[in-house]
């Protein structure tokens, strides 16, 4: 057996983390924040638009997820207090005022024959935005410092993509025509254009640049 | 999306056939003992069990409603995930100012979005059941009363209208279910009900608490919201169609109520409510089959 009491490096030969990150606490809570809102919103919507879309399987699908959002809001709401934001309300705020545009334009549609735009607004341009914001963060953040941070964006872009998988099958199902897919593009096409102002989930900088 | 959808736009597919509370009522057709109305006949045993004649299309009809009904409560917990703003949480691009007794709290939100999760799985769980016993969906007609009734403006009174009369309501139907299971010799039926069972009794307990949190400073509201309950329980109670009496198809569930935070004398109040609705269906139907009989023929 190794003798227990001889020195060993503190890191491993593979852990190959390093200590510099892109965020200082303070930007990074205000991420958060921002990551807080609009996953609250999203999980918001879903839930309002299940009494709304007449497909069965749909409707169980948005429940699914309308839970799946929550939870990364909750998990962003925990995280606040620990980026020294001790009243998580005052940063759980929207980026700009266009991402509020945003919401309220995905947010729209309503009427029973209008699942391919509630569709496309979530799974084609709003969780696409999500999975952008949280891997930029997950890229550049302190591996060492920012632990928590990176462990629950992991666990939420896990689901990021399962909800996005679902939701895009679940779209390539329901568009048959070339109608609909023209409804698909021209809403997806409106959204994107709020979202370019709005500059992604955190604002400008979202994906860097600034 | 507006706030606060009416009953009348739920969005079902082709399948679905919708009757009211008033249509349902007015059905002369029951397996009920009428003669028993009165208070000296003894009652007739009408639980539902495996011996009763109609036992199997009596559960799959049952099953059927539990579909239907779980749709509805998912409809109604995702509805209040939307309808209400969150306390302390921005609405546009600066934090939150003001706020208005409507408004709820964050870990509200996150119960009832937890909420759509359990009963999208319900859901799922009622299809494949369905399945099993044979029923297609939209075989029977679905009373959207569960939603029309529970949904109130005010999400106080929506707690105490969807968390606990309503899931109260799915706590007495899954008990009922899951005996008619473990009596048939349905384990498969059996354990999917136990299951369900376990989300209902945290639902109940989840409307509970927060009714209790909501209105700790405000017993004006509490009792508001107490007196709804009872008004959607009495509604629930579907002309007797659940009480502790062997007449009504659906038991109470006394033992998962309690450990779901229901008191003793609040099952009791729902008892007495149901046992007079069943009496009062009993003498309507009666009165309706008396009235045909002598009406001109013609």
């Amino acid at each position: 057996m190794a003798d227990p009491f001889k020195a060993r490096a503190p890191f491993a030969p593979w852990d190959r983390r390093t200590l510099p990150g892109l965020f200082d606490v303070e930007e990074t809570a205000r991420r958060v924040g921002n990551y807080k809102w609009a996953e609250m919103k999203l999980f918001e919507a879903l839930g309002g638009w299940v009494a709304t879309v007449p497909e069965l399987d749909v409707k169980m699908r948005l429940g699914t997820h309308c839970y799946h959002h929550a939870w990364h809001a909750e998990l962003w709401h925990k995280r606040l207090p620990e980026l020294r934001e001790m009243n998580p309300d005052r940063l759980t705020v929207p980026a700009n005022d266009a991402m509020v545009r945003f919401v309220e334009a995905m947010t729209e549609p309503e009427a029973p024959d209008q699942t391919i735009e509630k569709l496309t607004g979530v799974y084609r341009v709003f969780i696409p935005r999500f999975i952008a914001a949280y891997t930029y963060h997950l890229n550049g953040t302190s591996e060492i410092t920012d632990a928590p941070t990176i462990r629950s964006l992991k666990l939420i872009l896990q689901d990021e993509f399962d909800d996005w998988r679902d939701g895009e099958m679940i779209l390539q199902s329901l568009i048959e025509t070339p109608e609909e897919a023209a409804r698909a593009a021209s809403h997806q096409q409106k959204l994107e254009s709020i979202m370019i102002e709005a500059g992604g989930i955190a604002g400008p900088g979202t994906l860097g640049g600034m | 999306m507006r706030k606060f959808l009416p009953v009348d736009d739920l969005a079902r597919d082709e399948r679905f056939a919708a009757i009211t509370m008033k249509e349902r009522f007015a059905d002369q057709r029951t397996a009920l003992n009428i003669d028993g109305a009165a208070q000296d006949k003894p009652r007739t045993k009408f639980r539902l069990t495996p011996e009763r004649r109609d036992a199997s299309d009596g559960a799959r009809g049952l099953m059927h409603g539990i579909f239907v009904g779980e749709i509805q409560a998912l409809e109604g917990a995702g509805r209040t995930c939307f309808d209400f703003e969150t306390a302390g949480v921005a609405k546009t691009g600066t934090a939150a100012t003001e706020s208005s007794d409507m408004d709820v709290p964050f870990a509200l939100k996150l119960d009832m979005a937890r909420q759509c999760w359990d009963e999208a799985r319900h859901v799922e769980i009622s299809v494949k059941l369905s399945d099993w016993m044979g029923t297609e969906i939209g075989q029977y007609a679905e009373n959207t009363v569960l939603f029309a009734a529970a949904c109130s403006n005010d999400p106080v009174l929506r707690l105490a209208g969807v968390n606990r009369a309503l899931e109260g309501l799915a706590i007495d139907v899954f008990t009922t279910m899951k005996e008619f299971g473990d009596l048939a010799g349905d384990p498969y039926l059996e354990f999917c009900e136990d299951w369900m069972l376990a989300d209902e009794v945290t639902h109940v307990r989840m409307g509970s608490d927060w009714l209790r949190k909501v209105t700790e400073h405000d017993p004006e509201r509490r009792k508001k919201a107490l007196d709804f309950q009872g008004v959607v329980d009495k509604l629930f109670s579907y002309g007797g169609t659940r009480s502790d009496s062997d007449e009504s198809p659906i038991g109470l569930a006394r033992r998962f109520r309690s450990l779901a935070g229901f008191t003793d004398d609040e099952v009791e109040a729902i008892n007495e409510v149901s046992i007079q609705a069943l009496d009062e269906r009993k003498a309507r139907i009666a009165g309706a089959r008396a009235a045909a009989d002598h009406a001109p023929a013609g």
